[in-house]
């Protein structure tokens, strides 16, 4: 498929776009969390696009996600409006404070420091300890 | 003719007899269970947010008293079945789903059963329910959750794909709804001592002595409590209730009571975090939501909204500058609505433990990709990429503005 964007035209290899944008969907509706940081790599490597024609894109394409997968969590009774009600405004306003500390705080020490939290939750998770 | 009216009139007589006769029955044997063999008496009637009712009474000498306890709030437990039949050796795939759960169940034995609960419970996530009740002679007093009825689907993998639950199958009887029970109360609570205490104190003159221990999270509302000698031999239903105050509230799909500043203040800190690090919050959100025991269902389904409103904010941002390739956002879009089908339907079929057991790999996974993301090649290139980033940004801005002018 070919896409246009800001005059530059680029090639998306759908044999990997799909099934792979497939893949990450379902797990992350099966699991409740956004696939974006799953997308971007996708995008980025898999189909060889440069970072400005994905930031946008990605985030459309996950929309497709998170609205299905309300709908359908929400079809099997799995949601709980009060517990929603209490995480809402809790989601707006780390989204508001979250790219105001972005700018003093070194981006690569943040991700080495999530790279460390991540590993111990996972680990937590699989019961290693 | 008088023949006639003879038989009429016998006809008449038995059809207004025969019903008495019927009901007398019954009701000699109701008077015959209802005499008072057990007493029952509790020190409380009200609780707040949780506590320790005291229940004590009187049962025949020398038998076990069981005291069981539950409330009014009813909760949605499943499980698949999927283990191999030992008859047939295939893997059923049933559904097994109630929305009447008690949301507090508590099953209390007499302290001499406390060897048993503990060798049961050394057996780690492979205790069984109806071992523990087989073991310690409960088997006939567990009643509160067999009453519930439990819907049952024939699952298969077509059926998954196309995100339904399957067939709904035939109700099952008393014996094997009973037994099902079982398993949904161990799908519900986890963990043995949630369910099972060994702490009736009995004294040889059967007077018998048990705490009620409520904790914090349990749901408000009214409490059953019924002491058990055996099917037959039981106490009345004593009551008590169990109310919550600020900040306290009660969730009614997850069953539980919970600090309402636990969850907002953990959702600002997470979702901070998440938007640094750039990835969504939810990475982290919800296996410290499942850690605290929330069932995983109802987390990847109320986590799952929160993000629509800030996606639908960005997307909005974002084409108001055209930065946004329609076309590719939306193919790769449709492949993502496929998947958020089915991913749903899969998070029922799965047990709290497989949730984990995925979610951990996911989040190496993401580990992974993180470290990628801080070497010193990735971030050369991601220097020139965000340099391209924002010059066409910019650009965007530039143009959506000059637009907006020449509208005007």
């Amino acid at each position: 498929m070919k896409v246009e964007f800001w005059g530059q035209e680029f090639k998306v290899n759908l044999f990997i776009g799909i099934p792979g944008a497939f893949l990450i969907a379902v797990a992350s509706s099966m699991f409740g969390f956004g696939g974006g940081p799953f997308m971007v790599p996708l995008m980025a490597v898999g189909l060889r696009l440069p970072m400005y024609i994905i930031v946008g894109s990605s985030l459309l394409a996950i929309f497709f996600n998170t609205l299905m997968g309300s709908f359908r969590h929400y079809g099997f009774g799995n949601f709980d409006l009060i517990f929603f009600l209490l995480m809402f405004p809790g989601a707006i306003l780390g989204g508001y404070i979250g790219p105001r500390i972005a700018k003093r705080l070194n981006p690569i020490i943040v991700k080495r420091v999530a790279c460390v939290g991540l590993t111990i939750l996972a680990l937590q998770l699989l019961g290693v300890f | 003719m008088s023949v006639k009216i003879l038989t009429l009139l016998t006809i008449i007589t038995l059809i207004t007899i025969q019903p008495e006769i019927l009901k007398a029955q019954p009701q000699e044997a109701q008077a015959q269970q209802q005499k008072p063999e057990v007493t029952i008496q509790l020190d409380k009637k009200t609780l707040k947010n949780g506590g320790t009712v005291i229940v004590s009474g009187k049962a025949p000498e020398g038998k076990p008293v069981y005291i069981e306890v539950w409330t009014e709030e009813r909760v949605r437990a499943a499980r698949l079945d999927a283990d191999i039949d030992k008859e047939t050796g295939k893997r059923p795939y049933i559904f097994y789903m109630t929305d009447e759960m008690p949301a507090f169940y508590n099953l209390l034995v007499p302290k001499e059963f406390s060897d048993v609960l503990e060798a049961e419970k050394k057996l780690g996530r492979k205790w069984s329910v109806s071992t523990v009740l087989r073991n310690t002679g409960a088997t006939a007093v567990f009643e509160a959750p067999a009453q519930a009825k439990i819907d049952r689907y024939q699952t298969t993998l077509w059926a998954s794909i196309i995100g339904s639950r399957g067939e709904l199958l035939p109700p099952m009887d008393k014996t094997e709804n009973k037994r099902r029970a079982m398993q949904l109360v161990k799908a519900k609570f986890r963990e043995l001592p949630v369910v099972f205490k060994a702490t009736v104190d009995i004294a040889p003159d059967g007077t018998y002595k048990a705490p009620i221990e409520l904790p914090s999270n349990a749901p408000p509302g009214k409490y059953y409590v019924i002491a058990k000698v055996d099917k037959d031999t039981k106490s009345e239903t004593a009551t008590f209730e169990n109310s919550i105050g600020f900040p306290s509230v009660y969730l009614n799909n997850a069953g539980r009571t919970i600090n309402l500043f636990v969850p907002f203040l953990l959702t600002v800190a997470i979702t901070t975090f998440g938007v640094l690090m750039g990835a969504g919050g939810g990475f982290i959100l919800n296996p410290v939501l499942v850690m605290m025991g929330l069932p995983h269902t109802v987390v990847a389904g109320t986590v799952m909204p929160t993000v629509l409103f800030s996606q639908g904010s960005g997307i909005y941002n974002y084409s108001k500058i055209k930065f946004i390739s329609f076309k590719l956002g939306i193919t790769l879009g449709l492949a993502m609505l496929a998947g958020g089908f089915i991913g749903p339907k899969l998070t029922e079929l799965i047990t709290l433990e497989q949730y984990k057991f995925l979610f951990g790999w996911i989040l190496l996974i993401l580990a992974a990709l993180m470290l990628w993301q801080t070497t010193p090649k990735y971030i050369e290139k991601n220097k020139k990429e965000q340099a391209i980033l924002r010059e066409y940004q910019r650009r965007a801005i530039e143009a959506a503005k000059k637009k907006q002018e020449g509208g005007k």
